[in-house]
């Protein structure tokens, strides 16, 4: 096998031109493969993000999402009272009752307007976020027109700065703090005080409580205790659970999108590696015959040289992946469907999707070179020999 | 043209060579015929938007509602000839991934308003005498096998609807007379929304029909400056201005779709390229045999060129003429109208078989090079 492989490779390295020319094809369809899929799992993590396996979020029964759900104001101090909610040092409640509203802003880049969350929480809403930090001024006081912007909104949309008023819902509120959550969909988010949220935006009740768990262990306990209360038609979510499924509208569509592109594309980089091994397969018809004469078997000619074709491939989905890296960290927008407002995130190039490229490039190598190292094969050794 | 059998010799001397490469260039012209034709389906929900109608929301975004008073006042307004309102309804029918648009329409004034939506006289006869019928796209009639006199059970989305299931009968079916009307959409009384929902006359946008389109950004204005000050201000667009929004919150499809296209012309680039340049390096002896006998040099790169031509341009008509006839909006209902229904046009052929000519000269330009520069006594030296 050694030999076979060392004398492929040896043989790729004769014929540079074509090989590197059959490797960039690979490469593009390896970068495009990495990068669709990069903004999706960007999309994803961003949101992954903002659920914490510690935190439980409670809505109405059979809501799919914050922004169909409703919570009444006299439902939340009975799910403060509940044991399973961790309590601060002063024995206060770790929940936070909110309320997502959509304003409309225009975005920097293009002053288009696009639809900005704006969620109104509850006064200990950044114990229960622990993630959250705030990166320049302070909290807003609760009971003060004051808001706090995520530090994505406040490169995208305009009227955001740090100590700026902005206009919405009938009044003007003042930006006094800018905050960072870990790179989590909430740094695309204006928040504020839900009490005054809720007169503003003339909603009579919240959309859902978050609270922070004793034990991510309580969960189940914390579901069965709420199930059984008549009071409450509620059901709480795994915080990170509920924040997975919302990213799957959108990044169902983006990933669907994505495979159809890359399918399509990889079937004609496959055709260039196979035009590829097919030369190199009829420029080395004596020498195959030789191997042959030697005592080669058919099995290992076929195998050398699908392992050249692979080698070929590989080499393409590594330049690929170097190609695509770049984007890694880029932060882009796109529509989330399931909240209907403009998601910040960054491209997210894990390594998981660098070697889902190379076992792409690989597959594509495989396939393009088996007809090829068959037809290696089947060379009869004498008409081979006999060959110039 | 005595040259072209020599081309179609040429390019017959390797056929699996040559199927394989007009096989990859096919590929690449219809992945970019469709995404030109997605493109294209969204800037023609925008050129297809009536230039005489204006739309008219809440100024802090469209999920807020507005009473039913703003209409008299738009009415009032010196220019206005009709005014019509919807509200979403977002709904979820069986499941949340079965997602179409569902508008509660005045329905007399909406279906005046919008003479693009096609129905028969007595559907809409039928549509308008029952409170709780419904008006259904074709679109949708075919993605869910539904028939007129069916009973759709729709579930509401949003809590302001309250939480009891809402029963509609079809009672006609509409097709899409342009293609800022989206033929998946599910239209029902806005009077029996607002009796479930209690009465309160909410109303999500109105749309107001003008006189002259040549008013229509100083009467957008005068709209806003009614109710400006008050609780319910509203925002006033064009209906062209209004679906290009929609279309940027997507994202920026154009660097998207444009930097995928890209990728594809150079990866076909390269595959094409090497496929020529192999072909030229099998023809060494034969080139030079060439040039003995007088051919120019710029005959023989010509003649490469014209090779590379051919191959690009079989290609070019195979994966164009396939995009037109498998792409077309009829059968692909893509996430329900967040994504406009798209087709392959004359048009998207034209500019991909354009394409594939300039893949094909631009992959024959090193080989055809490599061609003409040979030096003849080397080359005949040369053992293949």
């Amino acid at each position: 096998m050694g030999l076979v492989s060392g004398y492929n490779l040896r043989s790729m390295l004769v014929r540079k031109g074509t090989a590197a020319m059959t490797a960039m094809g690979i490469a593009m369809v390896v970068a495009v493969f990495v990068m669709t899929l990069a903004i999706a799992q960007g999309f994803r993590s961003t949101l992954v993000a903002s659920g914490s396996t510690g935190n439980a979020i409670v809505l109405r029964k059979s809501a799919t999402s914050e922004t169909v759900s409703a919570v009444l104001k006299n439902q939340l101090p009975i799910i403060e009272s509940m044991a399973q909610v961790a309590r601060d040092g002063d024995g206060h409640p770790l929940a936070s009752p909110e309320l997502v509203v959509i304003i409309s802003l225009p975005r920097i880049s293009d002053g288009r307007p696009a639809n900005v969350p704006l969620r109104g929480v509850g006064p200990r809403a950044y114990e229960v976020r622990d993630t959250l930090q705030i990166v320049e001024g302070r909290r807003f006081v609760p009971g003060t027109r004051e808001i706090n912007v995520g530090r994505q909104a406040v490169g995208r949309f305009r009227g955001l700065t740090f100590g700026s008023d902005v206009k919405f819902g009938g009044a003007t509120w003042k930006v006094v703090g800018i905050f960072t959550a870990d790179d989590a969909s909430f740094e695309s988010e204006v928040w504020g005080d839900v009490d005054l949220m809720m007169p503003a935006f003339q909603r009579g009740g919240y959309q859902s409580v978050t609270v922070k768990l004793s034990d991510p262990a309580a969960f189940s306990s914390f579901d069965v205790a709420m199930g059984a209360d008549p009071r409450l038609d509620l059901k709480p979510q795994r915080e990170r659970e509920y924040y997975e499924g919302q990213s799957e509208t959108t990044g169902t569509l983006i990933r669907v999108f994505a495979t159809f592109v890359t399918a399509i594309l990889s079937i004609g980089a496959m055709f260039g590696a196979m035009n590829t091994m097919y030369a190199a397969v009829a420029y080395r018809t004596r020498e195959i015959g030789t191997l042959r004469a030697l005592g080669f078997s058919r099995l290992r000619i076929v195998t050398a040289f699908l392992a050249e074709s692979v080698a070929l491939a590989l080499i393409g989905g590594v330049i690929g992946c170097i190609l695509a890296l770049p984007v890694h960290g880029l932060s882009t927008g796109a529509m989330n469907m399931a909240s209907f407002s403009e998601l910040a995130f960054k491209f997210r190039i894990t390594p998981g999707l660098l070697g889902g490229g190379l076992l792409f490039a690989a597959i594509m190598g495989g396939i393009g070179g088996l007809l090829p190292a068959i037809r290696a094969a089947r060379i009869p050794v004498a008409r081979a020999l006999r060959e110039i | 043209m005595k040259f072209a059998r020599l081309v179609l010799k040429s390019a017959r001397r390797s056929k699996r060579r040559t199927a394989l490469t007009i096989l990859s260039v096919a590929i690449a012209v219809f992945l970019f015929a469709s995404l030109r034709a997605v493109l294209d389906g969204f800037s023609a929900v925008a050129e297809a938007s009536s230039s005489t109608r204006v739309v008219t929301i809440r100024s802090t975004s469209m999920i807020f509602n507005m009473p039913t008073s703003h209409a008299d006042v738009i009415r009032g307004i010196p220019g206005v000839q009709d005014v019509t309102w919807a509200n979403w309804f977002g709904g979820i029918y069986k499941d949340p991934k079965n997602f179409f648009g569902q508008f509660g329409i005045d329905a007399e004034s909406y279906l005046r308003m919008y003479p693009e939506i096609l129905v028969s006289p007595g559907e809409k006869r039928a549509f308008l005498e029952d409170r709780t019928g419904a008006l259904v796209g074709d679109g949708l009639v075919r993605k869910y096998g539904w028939h007129v006199g069916d009973r759709i059970v729709i579930q509401p989305g949003i809590p302001y609807y309250g939480t009891q299931d809402y029963t509609f009968t079809i009672r006609g079916v509409y097709r899409s007379g342009a293609s800022n009307v989206d033929n998946q959409t599910f239209l029902f009384h806005w009077k029996y929304l607002d009796e479930r929902a209690g009465g309160a006359g909410q109303v999500g946008w109105y749309v107001t029909q003008l006189r002259n389109p040549d008013d229509a950004a100083r009467i957008a204005m005068v709209i806003d400056q009614k109710f400006a000050n008050s609780p319910y201000e509203t925002k006033t667009d064009t209906e062209k201005q209004f679906s290009a929004q929609f279309a940027s919150m997507l994202g920026n499809l154009n660097l998207l779709l444009g930097s995928v296209a890209l990728a594809v012309v150079i990866t076909t680039l390269f595959v094409a390229g090497n496929t020529m340049a192999m072909s030229v390096r099998e023809r060494t002896t034969e080139i030079a045999v060439m040039r003995t006998l007088g051919y120019p040099a710029s005959t023989i790169f010509l003649l490469v060129v014209g090779e590379g031509l051919m191959v690009a341009i079989v290609g070019g008509a195979i994966g164009a003429g396939l995009a037109r006839l498998v792409i077309n909006g009829e059968y692909l209902g893509m996430a329900g109208g967040f994504i406009p229904a798209f087709g392959v046009n004359n048009w998207n052929v034209v500019v991909g078989l354009g394409l594939s000519v300039l893949i094909g000269i631009l992959a024959a330009m090193i080989p055809a090079t490599m061609a003409s520069r040979l030096k003849i006594v080397d080359a005949l030296r040369r053992v293949a």
